[in-house]
């Protein structure tokens, strides 16, 4: 029979909306409102996992994303599984499976505890030690280790969850809404500033809204129901939104901040369906308020990691806002007032409290005052030693402090029967976020806290994150902060009346005192890790000094949690080892995220075919109506080869290359970048940017340009054509075609401003068909029957104007193949239209569609080079044997200095010459590499085949490649070794094709 | 006759959004520094370019974005004919400003494509894939952007209160047509 915990209703869980789950396969129940960790305390359960390296039972030890014990695996299995979820944060909902982790075959009988035993051989850094005994076991230790690391399970199919993302601008940004968060908010709104507000819980109010004490008053009111009534009217601020379930993540430069917000998590299975699960806010604000409050310090002592340890203040929520009782008989173990408010608040439910162990010699506060009233038995000075209960704690032993809290007062032993112990060791302020953002901390002694210091601009901390504990403190710090940083000269708050205890005396011990040697105890600092005080007191010893360092070398704070629980303590045993100052030895960087974030949460919608932008031209439908394969080039898609009865790439791309040289192909060009270039600088503008001459291109003409970077390195080619006295137009390659913009208008706006020059993009106002072949005049006439197409008339590399029923076009007559060729240029919405009248007047001609692979293959027989596929930003345009296009009369150009240097002028950088092979059926792959011997170790590498292909024109291989010295190597043989074989290859002209270009007005 | 085919396929509506294409709509890129190139506009188009960044002015026929300091876009207030590419506002420009050495006019007709955005949940669908922060914007008519939605340029001008025209690439036209259509689904 399952126990039940609930002992008390609140108004936070709604129990008449009863809600089942499971967990380890075991079916409860709990209720709306509840967390995983609430429902499973009130049905009593505990254990709830395995730790790291031990395999020690684990139970719910906090109330919030600081948990270290109870990470579970959720909806194991399933396509939905997510590992490392926090019991302590997940809401139940109906169907919720979970599973501990890190156990086999059970989380109460677990084959992994044997660790436990062997743990003497398990210290920090182990795995430093081992393992390399004898080498040749290493993949079988190798494999064992893969199969211990890690906790929970990744999913193993892909999510089906969706993601999205937001931007949201925002004149303030209130991060917690604790009582100092909502007071900013409302204050920064009722300001009329675009506010705001956001908060990781389902419910806003911090731990003041179930705060429920006699001595904690504002304005004379419970401090829980004046901050009820708060809320009630934040609802209705107008400027003010607020976001629950929503954690803040990163903080980045210039109040740029990340939080994830969760949408559907706690919701049935049944309504999640088809929404949002989680977003990514992306914020920028103006200001931002961090109100992150702190965190709850353990203690540490022998066995400080038992089932039923828990932090005291998220016994006290159990209790207040959950109604749940953690235990029967609860003990408190503290070095603080905040326990006694605790034991108070269990006191008044019924829940018993056994008693109170206190490290402090005494404490005369209202709180303390009150429990000793209410019969609460309190050991002063003392300390706990032990603990025991393998499954669960049953029983602690407490010993007498001495004055010095290093020893003992004496040797005598109380043994008190508990089945829960709460702890807390004081409060760590939460300054993730703060230090995030660049902001630097301060060591405050008395409590032994960092607090901000020097804060970057536009930022402030407020509440207890700032280092105020009491409320008095936070009220009235935050509203003066408030004032001074919003610009404004009073706040609604500035006269509340407060009355709390004050001068809550702490008493820090970072390590507590055994009765037994350390080597023969367990002193937890990093549950989640499973580092103990040995560990670091350890890693002192084998010389490691600095924070980072034995961070890393135990691991304490590496885990999920990131040591929100026990980095502090981690320092203060370092520095009392090492007898220096907490405050010199400073903290380990803080990174975002702050709590784990989902890929799925960071990707947003950037999956499946939003993972990459598309570009499509405007053929794109022909393309897929007549079943071409794609290939992306850059962002386009473009057609690769136009397969035909099951044709394989090979066959479709031999027939296609035959069919264009043989009669008539046509090809969809309208991904080549292409640049309006007007003004009366044009030509000038074009001679710098280019390694050839432009001032006397001829009105009407074309010519091929090389460009080159400032290195004298090849980076983009194309032809540019002037079409009128200050207007050119120039095409650049697909890829390079954005790139090529920007840096020339880079160079317009910065070097050469004098320019009278204008560009415009029109890569996308234009479809491109590109008809080669020699019947494609003939194709042309019958398109525009009026266009003389004589060679006198319209000659290769030259340009007309020409309509097509009405619709005005560009013609060029230029070859990328080496075939009669003309490029038809239209306005893109006429580009489909247009190509399929090309097809139509190509029928009699066999005109054959082609695609980019049979088009690398044509320029490939002709020696043009393609710039990314034969360069690399290595080559120069002399590597390139391409002299021609280098001109010597220029005063200059870009990249033109760059040739003359030493390295750019010796003889033997690779250059681009053309390959045979031996057996002319052997096709070289492209990227081989090219040697001059074989039997020599090392062997030098000569260079390597840029591109290869079987030639249907020539009936042999080809292949271009760039060889050191190549030029000067012609006939020369050499080898390409290969898996298996070496084939035999000469060095020939790279133009493998009719060389006289005669074609070109055939 | 040519068939005239753009790139958007189909109208996305939703309660509180509709996405539409207004076309053709004739798009013009003029480029000038000078004063003379400035009153040569007005004079050919009876309008005056806006001079302040991210602004439009509009006269009876055509409306001008502030691109850059040297750079506007001129667009059709009403559609064109699908049956021609010749305007003869364009070659006015041709003869007045490049001609003449004042400037230069680019068709870039083609080159966009101009999506309709109206309702409530305008504002909204841009924050899913826009870091732009569009609050004051959406306030002012006649406001213009040049920013990013979803990884994709765009220009962005506000004709009415909740109601947009967005200018995008043709070639990213269907990407980001889709991409909107699952953005306002979830809206």
């Amino acid at each position: 029979m399952l126990k039940n915990l609930r002992v008390t209703t609140s108004k936070y869980i709604d129990e008449t909306s009863r809600i089942s789950f499971k967990f380890n396969g075991k079916a409860y129940f709990g209720y709306k409102g509840d967390t995983l960790a609430s429902a499973l305390l009130a049905n009593d359960v505990h254990l709830v996992g395995r730790s790291f390296k031990y395999h020690r039972p684990r139970g719910i030890m906090t109330s919030g994303s600081e948990e270290p014990n109870a990470i579970v695996q959720v909806n194991n299995n399933t396509a939905l599984t997510e590992p490392n979820v926090r019991a302590t944060e997940l809401e139940i909902y109906h169907g919720l499976e979970a599973t501990s982790q890190n156990c086999w075959p059970s989380v109460h009988f677990d084959i992994g505890g044997i660790n436990n035993f062997l743990s003497p051989l398990l210290p920090a850094g182990f795995y430093y030690k081992t393992f390399m005994w004898p080498a040749n076991f290493w993949e079988k230790y190798e494999y064992v280790i893969r199969h211990s690391a890690g906790l929970g399970k990744s999913p193993t199919e892909p999510d089906p969850d969706i993601y999205d993302h937001k931007y949201i601008h925002c004149d303030v940004l209130v991060i917690g809404a604790g009582i100092s968060g909502i007071i900013a908010a409302k204050t920064a709104a009722k300001n009329n500033l675009k506010t705001l507000l956001l908060d990781e819980k389902n419910e806003i109010g911090g731990s003041t809204i179930y705060q429920n004490s006699e001595h904690v008053k504002i304005n004379d009111q419970n401090s829980s129901t004046w901050l009820e009534n708060e809320i009630s009217e934040l609802r209705n601020i107008k400027n003010l939104e607020i976001k629950t379930r929503t954690s803040v993540a990163a903080y980045h430069g210039y109040n740029y901040l990340l939080a994830r917000e969760n949408l559907t998590d706690h919701l049935p299975k049944n309504e999640k369906n088809k929404k949002i699960r989680q977003r990514l806010l992306k914020i920028r604000a103006k200001k931002v308020i961090v109100a992150t409050g702190s965190l709850e310090r353990p203690l540490v002592f022998n066995n400080n990691d038992r089932p039923g340890i828990m932090l005291s203040s998220a016994v006290k929520k159990y209790a207040d806002y959950y109604g749940v009782a953690t235990g029967q008989k609860n003990i408190f173990f503290t070095n603080n007032d905040t326990a006694y408010e605790s034991a108070i608040s269990l006191n008044k439910k019924g829940i018993k409290v056994k008693a109170i162990i206190d490290i402090r010699e005494q404490s005369n506060t209202a709180f303390t005052k009150e429990a000793e009233n209410l019969g609460i038995k309190v050991y002063r000075s003392h300390t706990v030693v032990n603990t025991e209960g393998y499954k669960k704690i049953n029983k602690i032993t407490i010993m007498e402090l001495s004055r010095d809290g290093q020893s003992f007062a004496s040797p005598e032993k109380i043994e008190l029967d508990c089945d829960c112990l709460a702890i807390t060791g004081g409060w760590t302020p939460a300054v993730h976020l703060f230090t995030q953002s660049g902001g630097k901390l301060k060591f405050r002694e008395k409590d032994q806290v960092f607090i901000p210091d020097i804060y970057p601009s536009n930022q402030i901390s407020i509440g207890s994150s700032n280092g105020d504990f009491e409320l008095d403190d936070i009220i009235k710090n935050s509203t003066k902060s408030l004032k001074e940083f919003l610009n404004i000269n009073e706040t609604e708050f500035d006269n509340l009346e407060i009355n709390c205890p004050k001068d809550n005396q702490i008493r820090t011990i970072w390590l507590l005192p055994s009765d037994k040697v350390l080597g023969k105890t367990k002193p937890f600092v990093d549950y989640q890790n499973d580092a103990t005080a040995k560990d670091i007191k350890l890693a002192l010893k084998e010389g490691f000094k600095s924070i980072e360092h034995v961070k890393r070398y135990t691991t304490t704070g590496m885990g999920t949690d990131q040591g929100k629980l026990g980095n502090m303590h981690a320092l203060g045993i370092i520095a009392d080892t090492a007898d220096i100052k907490v405050g010199e030895l400073g903290t380990t960087t803080f990174r975002p995220p702050y709590t784990p974030l989902t890929f799925g949460t960071m990707v947003g919608r950037n999956v499946g075919e939003y993972f990459d932008v598309f570009r499509r031209t405007p053929m794109n439908d022909w393309h897929i109506k007549n079943k071409a394969e794609f290939e992306n080039v850059g962002q386009w898609k473009r057609a690769w080869y136009y397969p035909k009865n099951d044709e394989t790439m090979h066959d479709a791309v031999q027939r296609e290359s035959k069919a264009a040289r043989d009669s008539a192909g046509i090809l969809d060009a309208s991904t080549l970048g292409k640049i309006d270039i007007q003004g009366t600088d044009a030509s000038e503008f074009l001679n710098r940017v280019y390694t050839n001459a432009w001032s006397k291109l001829a009105i009407g003409k074309c010519r091929y340009g090389l460009m080159l970077n400032e290195d004298g390195m090849v980076y983009d080619d194309g032809v540019t054509t002037r079409l009128d006295e200050n207007h050119y137009i120039m095409t650049t390659t697909t890829g390079g075609a954005a790139n090529v913009l920007g840096k020339l208008e880079d160079y317009l706006q910065t070097e050469w401003p004098e320019l009278d020059v204008y560009l415009s993009s029109v890569t996308d106002h234009y479809a491109t068909a590109s008809i080669c072949g020699p019947n494609s005049k003939k194709i042309l006439n019958k398109l525009i029957p009026d266009l003389d197409l004589s060679d006198e008339s319209f000659p290769h590399m030259s340009f007309s104007n020409a309509k097509i029923d009405n619709i005005k076009c560009r013609i060029m007559r230029i070859s990328f193949t080496g075939e009669h060729s003309y490029e038809i240029n239209i306005q893109a919405n006429y580009g489909e239209d247009l190509w399929k009248k090309c097809m139509e007047a190509g029928e009699e001609f066999n005109i054959t569609p082609y695609g980019t692979e049979t088009m690398h293959l044509l320029r490939a027989e002709k020696g043009f080079i393609i710039v990314g596929q034969d360069t690399d930003g290595t080559m120069t345009p002399i590597d390139l044997q391409m002299d021609w296009i280098v001109s010597k009369k220029k005063y200059d150009f870009i990249g033109k200095r760059s040739l003359y240097r030493s390295d750019t002028m010796k003889e033997d950088r690779k250059q681009l010459v053309g390959l045979v092979t031996d057996n002319p059926t052997e096709v070289l792959e492209e990227g081989a590499q090219i040697v001059a011997t074989i039997n020599q170790t090392p062997v030098e590498m000569l260079g390597h085949v840029t591109s290869s292909y079987y030639s249907p024109n020539l009936n042999k291989s080809i292949a271009l490649a760039v060889v050191r010295g190549g030029k000067n190597m012609l006939g020369q043989k050499l080898f390409i070794p290969m898996e298996g074989k070496n084939i035999n290859v000469t060095i020939v002209d790279p133009v493998f094709f009719d060389k006289e270009n005669v074609r070109l007005n055939v | 006759m040519f068939n005239y085919k753009t790139s958007i396929k189909g109208n996305i509506t939703y309660s509180d959004l509709t996405i539409e294409e207004f076309k053709p709509i004739m798009k013009l890129i003029i480029r000038g520094k000078t004063k003379d190139f400035i009153t040569a506009i007005g004079k050919n188009l009876n309008m005056v370019l806006p001079t302040e960044a991210n602004t439009s002015t509009s006269a009876e026929k055509l409306t001008a974005f502030w691109l850059s300091p040297d750079e506007w876009m001129l667009i059709s207030n009403e559609t064109v004919s699908e049956d021609s590419n010749t305007y003869q506002v364009e070659d006015e420009l041709i003869k007045n400003i490049s001609k003449v050495k004042l400037g230069a006019v680019t068709d870039v007709s083609d080159q966009f494509v101009m999506l309709n955005i109206k309702g409530s949940k305008v504002f909204d669908l841009f924050a899913t894939g826009s870091p732009f922060n569009f609050n004051e914007f959406k306030n002012k008519k006649g406001s213009v952007v040049q920013t990013i939605l979803f990884h994709i340029d765009v220009i962005v001008h506000l004709t009415e209160i909740n109601e947009v025209n967005l200018f995008v690439r043709r070639s990213f036209s269907e990407h980001l047509h889709s991409w909107l259509n699952d953005s306002a689904s979830r809206l």
